[in-house]
């Protein structure tokens, strides 16, 4: 299974955590699509804690952190 | 008497009260989250604040910002701010900088500072005092709020920074939505998390960034690695 945390505004509408089969997914980017998110209103993408590219490759066990921006003050 | 209640708590004491007295808080940006930040580190008796904000403010400031008054209006939030803060606590010293960051002063802006706290509401800006924080080693509490929504992290060399996040490829964005309540819980984090650090207290947020949600009324935590390529690490 993979783990995705979403977080910020791109709950509203969704789950706040998700567990998908590892399977059906190769890169970070197909998440997005399944998810229906806007791949250019994506902040941060995070692959077990660290950043990531839309591009890298996903698999068994991973936990995956999608956020917006939120950066005002 | 003003601080014997906090005096009272373990983490905290005659030796916690010293160290908070000792301290030098550098608060970047005095807008919705500066307004509780400066807020609670004055009245926990912080020895120097050092404001930085080169704005004035403006009606639209004051849904949130609860430092200032319709009269303060196209006044500079540091005067105000500080005119405010001092008569909250007349035992700290309150030094404003009317300044906006750039490359070229920001070390010198920040060098005398125990902690520094970021709460300003520019991508570009947090990027600059982020450099300066891991170059001058201080430890830095950052956080960012929008709508109902807000985060909180600190960092420092050991730990990941914005830029590990990615935050450095991120397009600049204009100023977005925000309800006052969200930058008054999330800059109380940051007042609490800054308080601890200087307390040396353990459970502070580096290596992890702290997600408050204020529509299902939630916190969540998530661990961060920091990056082997991180160009602000490098610096």
């Amino acid at each position: 299974m993979i783990e995705v945390r979403l977080f910020a505004t791109f709950r509203e509408g969704r789950e706040k955590i998700l567990f998908l089969d590892a399977n059906t997914f190769q890169k970070a980017g197909d998440v997005l699509d399944y998810l229906d998110i806007p791949h250019e209103e994506v902040a941060i993408y995070l692959i077990n804690g660290r950043h990531a590219k839309f591009t890298d490759s996903i698999g068994e066990g991973d936990v995956l952190a999608i956020f917006p921006p939120v950066g005002g003050g | 008497m003003r601080y014997e209640r906090q005096r009272m708590m373990a983490q905290i004491g005659e030796k916690g009260q010293e160290k908070l007295k000792a301290a030098t808080v550098v608060v970047v940006g005095c807008g919705g989250l500066g307004s509780p930040v400066l807020t609670y580190l004055t009245c926990a008796g912080i020895g120097k604040l050092h404001l930085i904000d080169f704005d004035v403010v403006s009606a639209s400031n004051l849904n949130r910002q609860f430092l200032y008054t319709s009269q303060d209006i196209g006044r500079s939030k540091v005067d105000c701010a500080k005119e405010h803060l001092q008569q909250l606590n007349e035992d700290i010293e309150v030094v404003g900088f009317h300044e906006k960051i750039r490359p070229e002063n920001i070390e010198h802006l920040i060098e005398s500072a125990t902690v520094v706290v970021d709460c300003v509401d520019n991508l570009e800006t947090r990027m600059v005092l982020g450099r300066a924080c891991l170059k001058k080693d201080i430890p830095l509490v950052e956080a960012g709020v929008e709508g109902f929504y807000g985060w909180i992290m600190s960092i420092g060399r050991a730990t990941a920074c914005l830029a590990c996040m990615g935050f450095d490829q991120m397009k600049p964005s204009r100023p977005g939505p925000i309800i006052g309540t969200t930058a008054g819980v999330v800059g109380t984090l940051q007042a609490n998390e800054c308080i601890k650090i200087i307390l040396g207290m353990e459970g502070t947020l580096f290596g992890r960034m702290l997600q408050y949600d204020g529509i299902n009324g939630s916190l969540d935590a998530i661990a961060l690695q920091k990056s082997h390529t991180c160009s602000a690490h490098g610096v």
